[in-house]
């Protein structure tokens, strides 16, 4: 399985920037995701990659092959690309029976009829959908065809393998099951493939990598763990999972870490070392909810260190934990729990390595 | 298991055997040729001193001064905007009356109704005229019955407000049709919205519904103001024998009857009836674009909520029938009993004087001929007009080809050009080309050809709705797969799109057959055409066969779309634009 290589890609809609020099190398046998909001130019990349939209400057090369190439002006036609894709409505083509929709592919590669009729055999049984070889789509769940279009996908080998938010139409108890399925099906046949979603439970359980994308740009790639504890930046922060953010100004500088003033109130934080942060420089600060602790307000047993008092200001209990609104001072503070705890008086503690420093 | 698939790398997919894009250019310069080719003739014999067929020649604007001087010419322009404007505001009150009424209340039949108002829009209009005046024309069946049975004069329908009505009868159903699609998009929640809001069902109408439908009805009116300056049928059998004279009869008359032929002049006032007529349909663009604005974000496709009539609901039921009874079943009726009796009138028992002579005529000569020529015409121009609008709707809307954006509006051009227009433009085009132009203005497929051109439009506005529903992911899936833009067209999106290319068809059919204007220009003794062999004879006095005639088209058409209808249900709500 080749490597995939996008370098320098921009492509405007009228006076919108909707790639905005996108660059990006995807290992063998990766799963690599493009993740982001809508319009910000994850689908554009995919489909500059799948051959329909022709970026104005930039390259794509699957292994040895370019397949674009802005300034010589090469396009390779979608149909010469030989990659798979699966689109968010399935297109699964209604008029035609399971078994045509795979044999589409074949025939226009001019297989043999016993060659068509062993590859559809093994490749439906590949997605589990063997039983349902002579039903049209409508006669399928949406599930169902989701494994059609993928099998569809796959069956004449493709070279690599695109997807662009498969999972969005399927209800959510299916979608995680469809998630863990495909995955394990991508890993099993080896296949590169790009990942499109705007989910980030999606991106963070399934991928080997992860681009989180915004206006056009690629703000940080990463693999799950790296986008989620160590965002780059608030933009990636704020959009992959539930965050904190807290800005002050930095009053000293230790060996270790750096002490920092919180904006608006008397608090301090210490924090580990941000490369060669100044005193009196501005920083803001990351701490995801689950990492912080909270403690009963009788309770001096715990450190000192970034412990401030607190008060309740909302509660919500959401099943498998339970999530707390605080205000320390001017501060405000999302935190999730497992155990409840009682109010409104409240210590939390902010463990240092919880924290990370973004741009 | 999983091995094979890193295994080996199947054989590349086949290319097809025409490059797209050479395929895309084909159809866009037939598409531009065939629909803006035959102007420039036009436009070149109206700029010349003497006609293109003589030697010679030289740059003149002389046919233009010499009309703007005409007096009767400035009298047959007023006529005809009065004429117009009459139509119009009849036409477009009307069919959005009835759209509202079927689409947003409980009026009793109104899924029967909103099938039937679209009749008089299908039926032969010229024929249907002919039925006019048979039965409301001056000595007219029922104008007799009523002056001397009942002594009650109906109003006359050979002046310019009774043709205006019965102009208005054909064109209501384009108002209705542009009215109902509006209707139908907008989420009928916006009406439940101000219920709730505690409006009152009329106060509904009157602020939501009504504002609503503004743009659909400034659509409708500037393309029933188009039409309706284009009509020739009408003019010449009910305007001229009362001396008024139309812009299309006037040019018309001004061809065929001079004592010296002068096409200039004939040119030169078709091209000032072209630009008026262009200018209309960039202004109903403009109007179009203003439309988006008013789209209603569609929530579900959810029940609609119908405002209830209470005991309107049957005495209204009852008017549209009536109006239907009238203007739609009694012309037919009439052009019926015409071509069966010796002469139509109420003084004597109808049935003292049957006859068959009208319909034994229409088994020979010139007859015969045209109803030959007119279904062969229909059949084959059908066929030929769907297949080359199926392929330009698709390079239009689902291809790269880089002047795609150009061609919705070169095939819908021809809705806004009037149809002696086409025709003189083919006369010349024909004259102009040789060899092969010889071969089509000596043949019927000159005329089909005009009429194909003429009726493009209509196969675009049935197709275009039906491709915009088939998700785009569908034919990029083709692609993706390894199929090239014709094999996916073929394969993917012409199966799904034949419902659509089978109602392209039907109507292309219906309209192929009755189509008459551009074919007076272009008939020769050998390829007359129904429509044309009617309005010459008529004119000629032959009223009898003329009516058997256009029963023969009553029949035809209604029978198709009977069939066609019930192989497979027509959607006419789908376009915005009908």
């Amino acid at each position: 399985m080749p490597e995939i290589a996008v370098a320098g890609l921009v492509k405007t809609f009228g006076d919108q920037r909707a790639l905005d020099h996108v660059d990006f190398k995807v290992n063998d046998g990766e799963l690599f995701t493009l993740l982001g909001p809508s319009g910000c130019g994850k689908s554009t990349t995919l489909m500059s990659i799948a051959g329909f939209q022709h970026p104005e400057e930039g390259r794509i090369a699957v292994g040895e092959e370019t397949i674009f190439d802005a300034q010589k002006r090469i396009a390779v036609p979608a149909e010469r690309r030989n990659l798979g894709i699966v689109f968010q409505s399935y297109a699964v083509w209604p008029h035609m029976t399971v078994h045509e929709n795979l044999a589409f592919p074949l025939k226009v590669r001019r297989l043999k009829r016993g060659e068509i009729r062993s590859r559809i055999a093994e490749t439906l049984e590949l997605v589990e959908m063997t039983p349902y070889e002579k039903r049209y789509p409508h006669q399928l769940s949406g599930g169902q065809q989701q494994r059609v279009a993928l099998a569809r996908a796959l069956v004449y080998s493709p070279s690599i393998l695109l997807l662009d938010e498969p999972f969005s139409n399927l209800d959510a108890k299916l979608r995680v099951r469809a998630r863990s399925w495909v995955k394990e099906l991508q890993t099993k046949l080896g296949l590169t493939t790009i990942f499109v979603t705007h989910d980030q439970d999606e991106a963070l359980s399934m991928s080997d990598r992860i681009a989180v994308m915004s206006a056009g740009e690629i703000q940080q790639i990463g693999n799950p763990e790296d986008v989620y504890r160590r965002p780059s930046n608030r933009f990636v922060a704020e959009f992959v999972g539930r965050v904190n953010l807290i800005e002050g100004v930095v009053a000293g500088v230790e060996r270790d870490g750096v002490l920092l003033q919180v904006d608006g109130s008397n608090h301090r934080l210490t924090v580990p070392a941000a490369g060669g942060a100044q005193v009196s420089d501005r920083l803001t600060v990351v701490v995801r909810p689950e990492a912080v602790t909270l403690v009963s307000a009788g309770d001096s047993s715990v450190n000192t260190t970034n412990t401030w008092d607190a008060s309740i200001h909302a509660a919500a209990f959401l099943g498998d934990h339970y999530e707390y609104e605080l205000e320390a001072g001017s501060v405000q503070l999302v935190v999730q729990t497992s155990r409840a705890v009682e109010g409104p008086r409240i210590k939390v503690h902010i463990p240092r390595d919880a924290c990370s420093v973004v741009e | 298991m999983a091995a094979s698939y890193a295994r080996e790398a199947l054989p590349r997919p086949r290319r097809d055997i025409l490059p797209a894009s050479l395929l895309q250019w084909i159809t866009w310069l037939l598409v531009v040729t065939l629909v803006l080719g035959p102007f420039l003739p036009l436009l070149y014999a109206s700029l010349r001193d003497r006609p293109l067929y003589e030697a010679g020649g030289a740059f003149t604007t002389e046919p233009y001064r010499e009309l703007l001087r005409d007096h009767a010419f400035w009298h047959a322009w007023w006529n005809t905007i009065q004429f117009a404007v009459y139509t119009t505001a009849m036409a477009v009150v009307l069919g959005a009356a009835v759209a509202i009424l079927c689409a947003r209340t409980d009026l009793a039949g109104r899924r029967t109704f909103s099938k039937l108002v679209l009749l008089p829009l299908l039926l032969p209009s010229l024929g249907m005229v002919l039925g006019w005046i048979a039965v409301w024309g001056e000595g007219g069946y029922l104008t007799s019955f009523f002056a001397q049975r009942l002594h009650f004069t109906t109003p006359a329908i050979d002046t310019i407000r009774g043709m205006s009505v019965v102009e208005a009868t054909r064109l209501m159903p384009v108002a209705f049709l542009t009215c109902q699609a509006a209707l139908v998009r907008a989420d009928s929640a916006l009406e439940d919205a101000a219920r709730s809001a505690g409006a009152s069902p009329l106060r509904v109408l009157r602020s939501i519904t009504i504002p609503m439908l503004r743009p659909a009805l400034l659509n409708a009116a500037t393309l029933i103001f188009t039409l309706s300056i284009a009509v020739l049928g009408i003019p010449l059998l009910l305007g001229v024998p009362n001396n008024i004279q139309f812009v299309s009869s006037y040019l018309y008359t001004l061809w065929t009857n001079a004592s010296s032929p002068d096409p200039g002049t004939v040119s030169a006032g078709a091209m000032m009836l072209l630009v008026v007529a262009t200018l209309l349909l960039l202004l109903r663009n403009r109007l179009l674009g203003a439309e988006a604005r008013f789209v209603s974000v569609g929530g579900k496709a959810s029940h609609t909520a119908m405002l209830s009539l209470g005991r309107w609901r049957w005495p209204l039921s009852g008017a549209i029938t009536f109006y239907l009874l009238f203007t739609t079943l009694l012309p037919v009726l009439g052009l019926a009993l015409m071509s069966f009796v010796v002469f139509l009138t109420p003084l004597i028992a109808p049935w003292d004087l049957l006859t068959w002579d009208h319909w034994k005529m229409l088994d020979d000569g010139i007859f015969r001929n045209s109803i030959r020529n007119s279904v062969i015409i229909a059949v084959v121009g059908a066929v030929l007009a769907t297949a080359f609008v199926t392929l330009a709707t698709l390079v239009a809307h689902r291809s790269t080809y880089p002047l795609r954006r150009t061609l919705p509006f070169v095939m819908l051009y021809p809705r806004a050009t009037p149809g002696i227009i086409i025709g003189i433009g083919f006369f010349w085009a024909y004259l102009l080309t040789g060899a092969l132009g010889d071969w089509f203005r000596n043949s019927i497929w000159g005329i089909m050809l005009a009429f194909c051109i003429r009726n493009l439009p209509l196969a675009y506005i049935v197709m275009y709705p039906t491709l915009a529903r088939i998700g785009e992911e569908l034919d990029r899936a083709g692609r993706a797969a390894g199929a090239g833009w014709w094999t996916t067209s073929r394969r993917i999106v012409l199966p799904l799109l034949r419902p659509a290319m089978f109602a392209a068809f039907i109507l292309l059919f219906v309209e192929l057959l009755n189509d008459y204007d551009p074919a007076v220009f272009l008939v020769k003794p050998g390829t007359e055409v129904m429509g044309a062999t009617m309005l010459s004879q008529f004119i000629q006095g032959a009223i009898g066969p003329v009516a058997a005639l256009a029963m023969v088209q009553v029949a035809i058409t209604v029978v198709v779309l009977a069939v066609g209808s019930r192989v497979f249900k027509i959607n006419t709500t789908g376009g915005n634009d009908a």
